[in-house]
């Protein structure tokens, strides 16, 4: 399988006896597992929904299906951002290619804000927490593990970006094994501090403070996160020929594979936990 | 002769049963297992709903065998058949008999089908038939609940209420009248248990938060056993019952004997709680509780026990009413009319009137009893009455073990 | 042994310059690294059935203390709490951390071989595989050794028998930890199968022409990837109930006991064929070998197979026919079992149909296999039996359950697995088990088996239910629980026979050349043990039973691979992976993150960070280091450069080919 010049086939490798490289069929078998581990949680949210205790919360008073909507719309445009990232990389365009997984992870970063706001709510204001109903322990369980999926593909998103920048000869060279750890360290130091500063700045406004309170009260916490988003810019800076290029395609691509199950099954969930209770 | 060819060519069987047949004369007693006659057998049954079930299991039986004779005799005709007997004979290529046969495979499918079709349709009649009281009968059933506790079977009789108390209650020992349908409300209040009674009707798990139920019947008057049938914990193995069936007449007795409160026997003139008596023996790990005494003619024995025991003694009996109270018992036990109004542990108000103790465990006499009283945990390990003792600090002579042994005897 | 022990074939490729480099590149051929860095399928599949052999051993001994137990009423050999333990590992150990692992042993080893290809897929994810599996039995085992003592929910772990309230414990913290990490083991080594099976099959190996053994690994493999996240999700949410409280099986907030049921059983049943699919391969493989004919009827065969498979996630709740579900849903899966049993049949009648009109030769594997196609034909019956649900009411939770499978387990599973060490023991290892002594440890062990389980099946008639430390001597079970501990005794004796017999023959059997048994499959026509490399030179496959067509067409053959050979040195040579520690320190990160979830107790202050969180955390780090490592180290491997005769230099093997 040694790598040949010129333009790759994308989609087919002749060394396999099918034709679909062994790292695209490995994810599509993975994800035919991770459908029935969804399957069944999903299957016992709603056995319990079909038994409910007679002093059950009922969900039409607890979620807030605009805001479900809005974060599920934002899941699917990340999934727009991560094929657009797919098909850079089979061109080899890695500019674009960096753009794209870095706004697939904006975008998968902002579904799990929401969804820390949303379990905040539901815990906090609406009094429903993981053991004191049936409902919460399925929903929390369900969505919490679907959260735990998009929290590990942004991480595999992150990796896979700074990845990108790796020079050639890259395990000889202590510095870029170190310098590559700070990227990766300011990337998630950043996304979780957006999260925390934004989900704050929410908090702040539903509580009728003012935006200097705000301000003064999480100084640290925003000029960290300027500090990481600066970091991060610099680091991006080209800087030398890198190890990756349209060879990659196939882990970004596989990537994708993962990245788009999560948020088919997030539809899924969507409908059968959120919209069926409006039916 | 190679030594591997002489263990291959001598019969298996005759050595097989050669030491079959030792070892039966070794074991003794029941040798003749095979004829699965003993007291929990699915096969010598005493209702319908069993019945059906041993003839849907009679159906497979047949089917099976006729199978097994044909494809068995095809495959060990063929290995005997198409041995290579020389080496010569090994290593000669075989002419290619083809890779298949078609019409061969479709016929034995098919011929699978039909035998398969012929055990189905037995087994959905059974499944309807058994599956509850058929409509012709249910004017007639009888219904009790059944609730599954660690390690004990709570049994309700909710057409018999109790004023100012509710259903009566008992426990263990499940008495019903013979010739009727009896629908079984099955319960578990802890973990799943499992309420099986063989000769009757096969099982249905207790499971709880789940409304399951069974029917069964006794064709005549009888004395049945039953265990718990679905692992439940230490003592899972020790949780058994026994189902009686009685005619009509014995049952309203039953019942208007049950349906009284708690016997009160008064001490005659000059009676003393006796002075001396001995004390307990010990008992081996696990020993046995029961005799032969159940055996023979359970049901006139289980009769024998409605009556009072012979030699009472109304002092002793009104000494371990009171430590029944004092000794914390009745923070469990129901003695209903006796000031006992517990119900984490089995309705003792006729606890003198049951064959067996502890859950179907030990027989229900003097020494067992106090077996039991003495040490629970050693009896059912895990017993949550041997742990109420610690946590109580409940602390029991033998002179207090002999007067609540007295006391619950006189509880017909 | 030699060449997967001891081999030296890195022949370096001379135009890479020398390298030192971040990631530790182990090149230990022998010794504790070599072991924990292989990437080797044979020798990972050797681990697995080292490991598999003593787990087997260790249930063993469980057994033969239930059986001692049992052996005379009111028994007092043990405590009902240790009876309970026993019958809880006998289960979970024979099913998880034998019958499995000793197929994936086959699977590892053999499945490349035969479809012509030199590893699998992903060679340092067998290794994961492998590493997490001792990892799981590991952790399942540790209650031994602990104050609260091994599990003791019964291998199916009902709930609320298994929550907190009613075990509160950690035994049973330790059974679903450890389960979870034997659950991820088989789904990474499937995945892994899949892929290779599916991409790494040599030219003109279409799918039709893969060997029986072969096809039911894929659809074992199948079955494992979409079953197992069945019994994922029910030890999840019990450990959620046991860990935080949530409420899926609290009867008070609602939970229903029978979801845990449906979960497990939807699982449990496409489990109980996966222990018997690769046994039914491996005997596939031996009777057209030892009937000199192919396999009669191979598509319906390999159809059974799938169907089997597929129809095996219809009817799980056959295992629930007593917890009250209703008539219609009782008629579906008593049909649907009926249905299943049909495809079984017909691969009885197609090995019946290989027999017949072959020479066949008497063999210890051949009389293994034969055994098996006995005992699990009647161990199908009295699945016939229980699939009418009538009369499985009666039979549920009784001996007769335990006679059923045991007969399909021993009887079928095991059969088959030990027929298949006698049969592979020459390409693994280059020896020859002596026939005498096979076919003696044979012999007791098929007396033994059927002394000890035919009985069960009288005994469960009777009425004598399962999972019972002890019984009254009244109720007629007295004999045949005699009978049947003094069965077990036998089948000790026949299995240590086995064991002395394999053991002997490992260190000093009769040694033999290729091919011995005149065998149909690819992987008789290596070398024994094959080297590292597998072949030589890819084959081309011309038509099913490869290796046969070969033996009838030697010159053809040999100019192809003379051909191909040349084709491959200009390629660059034979091209091998590298050895890697990151798939061990993956597992070892997945060890400890369980050992800190399942062992250690919730430290109520200080906080959150105590012992249990750190030591979860700490173990969640090692395995994500291990994994980023192994993404990061690169899998360019290396090459082998083979002379005109197919020798590397300095090729320890030369003398064999």
């Amino acid at each position: 399988m040694s790598s040949h010049a010129g333009t790759i086939d994308h989609h087919h490798d002749p060394s396999t006896s099918t034709g679909i490289p062994n790292k695209k069929l490995l994810m599509w078998t993975f994800l035919a597992s991770d459908c029935m581990f969804f399957g069944a949680l999903i299957s016992t949210h709603l056995i319990y929904r079909l038994h409910p205790m007679p002093d059950a919360p009922s969900p039409k008073n607890i979620f807030s299906i605009e805001l479900t909507s809005f974060s599920t719309f934002i899941l699917l445009m990340s999934s727009l951002m991560m094929a657009l990232a797919v098909t850079a990389i089979q061109k080899g365009n890695l500019k674009s290619m960096r753009w794209s997984i870095l706004t697939t992870i904006f975008f998968g970063s902002i579904f799990l804000g929401c969804q820390v706001y949303e379990f905040q709510e539901f815990i906090e204001v609406k009094k429903m927490t993981i053991t004191n109903s049936m409902l919460g322990t399925t929903f929390f369980t369900l969505t919490g593990t679907h959260g735990t999926h998009v929290a590990i593909g942004v991480l595999w998103l992150i990796l896979m970006y700074v990845r990108s920048f790796q020079p050639p000869e890259a395990g000889r060279n202590t510095a870029w094994f170190i310098r590559h750890g700070v990227h990766i360290a300011v990337i998630i130091g950043a996304i979780l501090l957006a999260i925390f500063s934004t989900l704050a700045l929410v908090h702040t406004l539903h509580t009728g403070e003012n935006l200097g309170a705000f301000f003064g009260g999480h100084f640290a916490m925003l000029a960290g996160l300027l500090a990481c988003i600066a970091a991060g810019i610099f680091l991006a800076r080209p800087n030398g020929p890198v190890n990756f290029g349209e060879a990659n395609a196939i882990d970004v691509e596989s990537m994708g594979l993962y990245w788009h199950f999560v948020d088919i099954v997030w539809i899924v969930i969507f409908t059968a936990v959120y919209l069926l209770e409006y039916l | 002769m190679r030594l591997s060819s002489l263990l291959t060519s001598t019969a298996r069987w005759g050595r097989a049963s050669f030491a079959l047949g030792a070892l039966a004369v070794l074991s003794g007693c029941d040798y003749n297992f095979w004829q699965m006659d003993g007291h929990q057998s699915t096969i010598s049954v005493a209702g319908p709903v069993a019945r059906s079930q041993l003839d849907v299991f009679y159906v497979t039986c047949w089917v099976t065998l006729v199978i097994f004779i044909l494809v068995g005799g095809v495959l060990a005709y063929a290995t005997l058949k198409f041995r290579a007997r020389t080496e010569a004979e090994e290593k000669a290529v075989p002419p290619e008999q083809g890779h298949g046969n078609p019409l061969i495979e479709l016929g034995l499918i098919g011929a699978s089908v039909l035998a398969l079709v012929i055990i189905a349709i037995p087994t959905l009649k059974g499944i309807w038939y058994t599956y509850d009281v058929p409509e012709e009968r249910k004017a007639d059933t009888y219904e009790i609940t059944a609730t599954g506790y660690q390690w004990w079977f709570k049994f309700e009789y909710p057409s018999e209420q109790i004023a100012g108390t509710g259903s009566l209650t008992t426990g263990n020992e499940l008495v019903i009248p013979a010739g009727r349908p009896i629908r079984v409300n099955v319960r578990g209040i802890d973990v799943i248990h499992s309420f099986w009674v063989p000769k009757l009707a096969g099982k249905v798990d207790m499971i709880p938060n789940r409304g399951n139920f069974l029917w069964m019947q006794a064709d005549e008057p009888g004395y049945f056993w039953g265990q718990c049938a679905e692992y439940c914990g230490d003592s899972h193995a020790v949780m058994r019952f026994r189902v009686i069936a009685l005619s009509p007449k014995d049952f309203a007795d039953w019942v208007a004997q049950q349906t009284s409160p708690a016997r009160n026997v008064a001490p005659k003139a000059g009676e003393t709680p006796k002075a001396q008596f001995a004390s307990l023996r010990t008992f081996k790990q696990n020993e046995t509780g029961i005799t032969d005494k159940y055996d023979v003619a359970p049901l006139e024995a289980w009769k024998a026990k409605q009556f009072p025991e012979k030699g009472e003694n109304g002092a002793l009996i009104a000494q371990g009413k009171a430590l029944f109270v004092a000794k914390t018992c009745a923070g469990c036990h129901e003695v209903r009319g006796h000031g006992a109004a517990g119900i984490t542990g089995p309705n003792l108000t006729h606890i003198g009137a049951r064959s067996m103790i502890a859950a179907g465990l030990i027989e229900n006499n003097a020494e067992q009893l106090q077996r039991w009283i003495h040490n629970p945990g050693a009896v059912k390990p895990g017993n949550k009455m041997a742990k109420g003792y610690i946590d109580n600090n409940i602390k029991l002579s033998n002179e207090d073990e002999v007067a609540l042994v007295a006391y619950l005897q006189s509880l017909k | 042994m030699e060449a997967i022990l001891k081999t030296d074939l890195h022949a370096k490729d001379a135009h890479a310059p020398a390298k030192s480099s971040l990631f530790w590149r182990p090149t230990a051929q022998s010794g504790l690294i070599s072991w924990l860095t292989t990437v080797d399928h044979k020798k990972i599949g050797f681990l697995y059935g080292v490991f598999a052999l003593f787990f087997f051993l260790v249930g063993g001994v469980e057994a033969l203390l239930i059986r001692l137990q049992l052996m005379y009423p009111n028994g007092t050999v043990l405590t009902a709490q240790q009876y309970n333990t026993m019958f809880t590992m006998h289960g979970t150990t024979m099913i998880f951390l034998a019958i499995m692992p000793l197929s994936a042993a086959f699977f590892n080893f053999i499945m490349p071989l035969q479809i012509g290809a030199r590893d699998v897929a992903f060679p340092r994810l067998n290794a994961f595989s492998l590493w997490t599996f001792v990892a799981g039995a590991i952790i399942i085992n540790l209650g031994w050794f602990m104050k609260d003592g091994a599990p003791d929910g019964g291998w199916v772990g009902y709930s609320p028998l298994t929550s907190k309230t009613y075990a509160p414990d950690h035994s049973i913290d330790m059974w679903v930890m450890g389960l979870q990490l034997l659950g991820v083991a088989s789904i990474a080594a499937s995945l892994n199968f899949i892929v290779t099976i599916i991409n790494l099959r040599a030219p003109g190996m279409t799918m039709m022409r893969l060997p029986v053994f072969t096809w039911m690994t894929l659809i074992t493999a199948f079955l494992i990837v979409l079953s197992f996240p069945f019994i994922t999700i029910a030890l999840v949410e019990l450990m959620m109930d046991r860990l935080f409280g949530t409420n899926f099986f609290e009867v008070s907030n609602g939970g229903m006991p029978i979801l845990w049921q449906h979960l497990f059983w939807v699982f449990g049943h496409p489990e109980v064929y996966i222990l018997i699919l690769p046994a039914m391969g491996v005997v596939s493989e031996i009777l057209p070998t030892f009937s000199r004919k192919p396999l009669f009827g191979y598509p319906i065969v390999v159809f059974s197979g799938a169907s089997i498979g597929f129809l095996g996630f219809s009817v799980w709740s056959h295992h629930m026919f007593t917890t009250g579900m209703g008539t219609m849903a009782t008629a579906a899966f008593s049909l649907a079992t009926m249905a299943i049993a049909v495809p079984t049949g017909v691969k009885i009648f197609n090995w019946i149909g290989t027999l017949w009109g072959g020479h066949i030769s008497m063999r210890t594997p051949m009389m293994f296999a034969l055994g098996f196609v006995w005992m699990f034909m009647i161990g199908g019956f009295s699945g016939v039996m229980h699939s009418a649900a009538p009369a499985d009411a009666q039979q549920q939770d009784s001996y007769f359950v335990i006679a059923h499978f045991h007969y399909v387990l021993i009887g079928g599973s095991l059969f088959a697995l030990l027929a298949g060490i006698h049969y592979w023991f020459p390409l693994m290892f280059g020896r020859k088990v002596s026939e005498f002594w096979g076919k003696l440890s044979f012999w007791v062990i098929f007396a033994g088996f059927n002394i000890t389980f035919f009985p069960m099946h009288f005994l469960g008639l009777n009425g004598m239910p399962r999972r019972n430390f002890t019984y009254e001597s009244n109720l007629g079970w007295n004999s045949a629980n005699f009978i049947a501990t003094i069965g077990a005794l036998i089948l000790g004796v026949g299995i240590f026979i086995y064991f002395a017999v394999m053991v002997y023959t490992f260190l000093k059997g009769e040694k033999v050349g290729k091919d011995v048994w005149d065998a149909r499959t690819l992987e008789w026509s290596l070398p024994n043990p094959p080297p590292e490399y597998n072949y030589r030179v890819i084959p081309t496959v011309h038509a099913r039973d490869a290796y046969w067509y070969n033996k009838q067409h030697k010159a053809e053959i040999a100019q192809e691979e003379a051909e191909h050979a040349k084709a491959e040195a200009a390629h660059g040579g034979i091209h091998m992976p590298h050895q890697s520690i990151y798939p061990f320190v993956a597992s070892l990160g997945l060890f400890i993150a369980g050992l800190g979830i399942a062992v250690v107790d919730h430290d109520p202050s200080p906080g959150f960070w105590g012992k249990k969180i750190g030591l979860s955390m700490i173990g969640g780090v090692v395995m994500l280091a291990g994994i980023y490592f192994w993404a990061l180290e690169g899998n360019e491997g290396y090459h082998i450069h083979l002379d005109d005769e197919g020798h590397a230099p300095a090729d320890k093997n030369a003398a064999k080919h």
